[in-house]
């Protein structure tokens, strides 16, 4: 039987949602961060888009937001000049980074040690957190606002895009490695370590370059302009939304449009696959956050697999299951002390 | 007709209450559990043993089952299937089961009832022939 997508919208902001990104896999899940032009971002848990929190105290709109690895630690970049770094835990602020003008892309290394900014100052800014009140390293040479600033190849590199170009820089030198150029304004920029691959979107096209060369690997045509996509972990399909309000997936490897997706009601301006694969987030113009499934009718999060007849009976069971084995933590299965007896009993019958 | 994907409920959003980070959200970190090769090795047994369990349960359906009930009870009856009726996680902290097993020609000392839902918290563990192979 055919299954139909059911996004899952996740409410709370009141203004545009300009760009989201998940934390890596931790103990305790994964996580969302989502930055809005209310200039509230929030934290969310990765799997069921549920609340955790919102960091307050920026003054301006939130133009970029990211966790590091182990969701510990947020970093937010913002129209009130600053950058900020925050406890993802407590939610509370810890450090203020002033720049001089809107910040738009933060990222922090994977040991979360250093802080990477960019914005609208074209200048990209290297923070070393554990010294917040000294002054950061400075690369310049872009010569159009920062759109989006990331660490590449074992945090040794930067990219960077700017309005037309996207640039490759040494981190030990300060210097410019490679630079290209793109035919029409860069709109979004991600980079996949494992295959070293960097997604760009300009106009209608996804195009995928190498990170260390700056050579395209290949490019796909979307119907609209496309203004985020992102790379399943996998490889296998990537996924993409734009000004039709509609998210596009298709096959990495043959560039097939697989399936294409109307929900919001208002240009998607961000798409991320979760660090799983599971689901992809994307964020719009209409103030939501909207989580897709990957493999629709798969039971994940909150998505459950409803399979009539004879596997109903299965079903009851196996969403249980499939819950406990997630959660991989508790002794006693769902808190279900007569299921345990009855389940603990029956595989003694049944393995006698 | 393509079929929507069910969902067990919506994100929940903010409580309007305050920041939120509060101490009982998944977020907050506590011990960090362990992983060990122990627990890795006690969790895939029990990985294994559930679905075991799930296989059997699939294998019980139409068969004749002997059900212990609370009390020393005992009946039998054709198990049809087993589900949670309200649709929410099977068993809550304080055990209450959730779970409902629907069963066809129940024989009780009052009778046989045609068709019946006997209650997960009313039992205690339940049997069935196996077919020889």
């Amino acid at each position: 039987m055919a299954m139909r997508q059911t996004p899952l919208t996740c409410s709370g902001h009141t203004r545009p949602v300009v760009d989201l990104a998940f934390s890596g896999v931790t103990p305790y899940g994964y996580f969302l961060i989502s930055a809005c032009k209310d200039g509230k971002p929030m934290l969310r848990q990765g799997d069921t888009g549920d609340w955790i929190g919102t960091f307050l105290g920026h003054k301006g709109a939130v133009w970029g937001a990211t966790l590091n690895k182990d969701a510990t630690k947020a970093a937010t970049a913002a129209a009130d000049f600053t950058a900020k770094v925050w406890d993802a835990v407590s939610g509370d602020e810890l450090i203020t980074l002033a720049h001089k003008h809107i910040v738009k892309s933060v990222d922090f290394t994977q040991d979360s040690n250093y802080l990477l900014t960019g914005g609208q100052d074209k200048l990209l800014r290297i923070y070393d957190l554990s010294k917040p009140e000294a002054e950061p390293d400075v690369v310049s040479g872009h010569t159009s606002g920062i759109k989006k600033a990331l660490w590449s190849s074992d945090d040794k590199q930067i990219l960077s895009a700017d309005d037309k170009t996207v640039r490759l820089w040494d981190r030990s030198t300060m210097t410019e490695v490679k630079a290209l150029n793109v035919a029409m304004s860069v709109s979004s920029m991600e980079y996949v370590p494992e295959g070293q691959i960097l997604v760009i979107t300009y106009g209608k096209t996804i195009a995928f370059h190498s990170a260390e060369t700056l050579e395209q690997i290949k490019s796909f045509e979307a119907p609209a302009t496309i203004n985020s996509a992102s790379l399943h972990p996998e490889k296998e399909c990537l996924v993409a939304g734009g000004e039709d309000f509609k998210l596009y997936k298709y096959d990495y490897n043959t560039g097939e449009e697989l399936e294409s997706y109307k929900g919001h009601f208002g240009p998607i301006h961000c798409v991320r696959f979760s660090p799983d694969g599971e689901l992809y987030a994307s964020g719009s113009e209409d103030g939501t956050l909207r989580l897709w499934q990957t493999t629709v009718g798969k039971t994940y999060g909150l998505w459950k697999c409803v399979v009539p007849g004879k596997c109903v009976l299965l079903f009851s069971f196996s969403w249980c299951y499939l819950a406990a084995s997630s959660r991989n933590l508790s002794s006693n299965i769902n808190g279900n002390h007569h299921l345990n007896l009855l389940w603990d009993l029956y595989c003694h019958l049944a393995s006698s | 007709m393509a079929v929507p994907v069910s969902v067990l409920r919506l994100p929940r959003g903010p409580d309007g209450s305050g920041r939120g980070f509060s101490s009982t959200t998944p977020n907050r970190r506590g011990e960090a559990p362990e992983v060990t090769e122990v627990t890795k090795a006690t969790q895939a047994t029990r990985a294994a043993l559930r679905r075991r369990f799930l296989l059997s349960l699939a294998a019980a359906r139409g068969q004749t089952a002997t059900f212990v009930l609370c009390q020393h009870g005992r009946v039998s009856a054709v198990l049809g299937a087993v589900w949670v009726p309200d649709g929410t996680e099977v068993g809550g902290n304080d055990g209450s089961a959730a779970a409902a097993f629907q069963v066809d020609a129940l024989q009780t000392p009052l009778g046989v009832q045609r068709a019946a839902l006997l209650r997960g918290r009313d039992v205690v563990a339940f049997g069935f022939q196996m077919a020889e192979k």
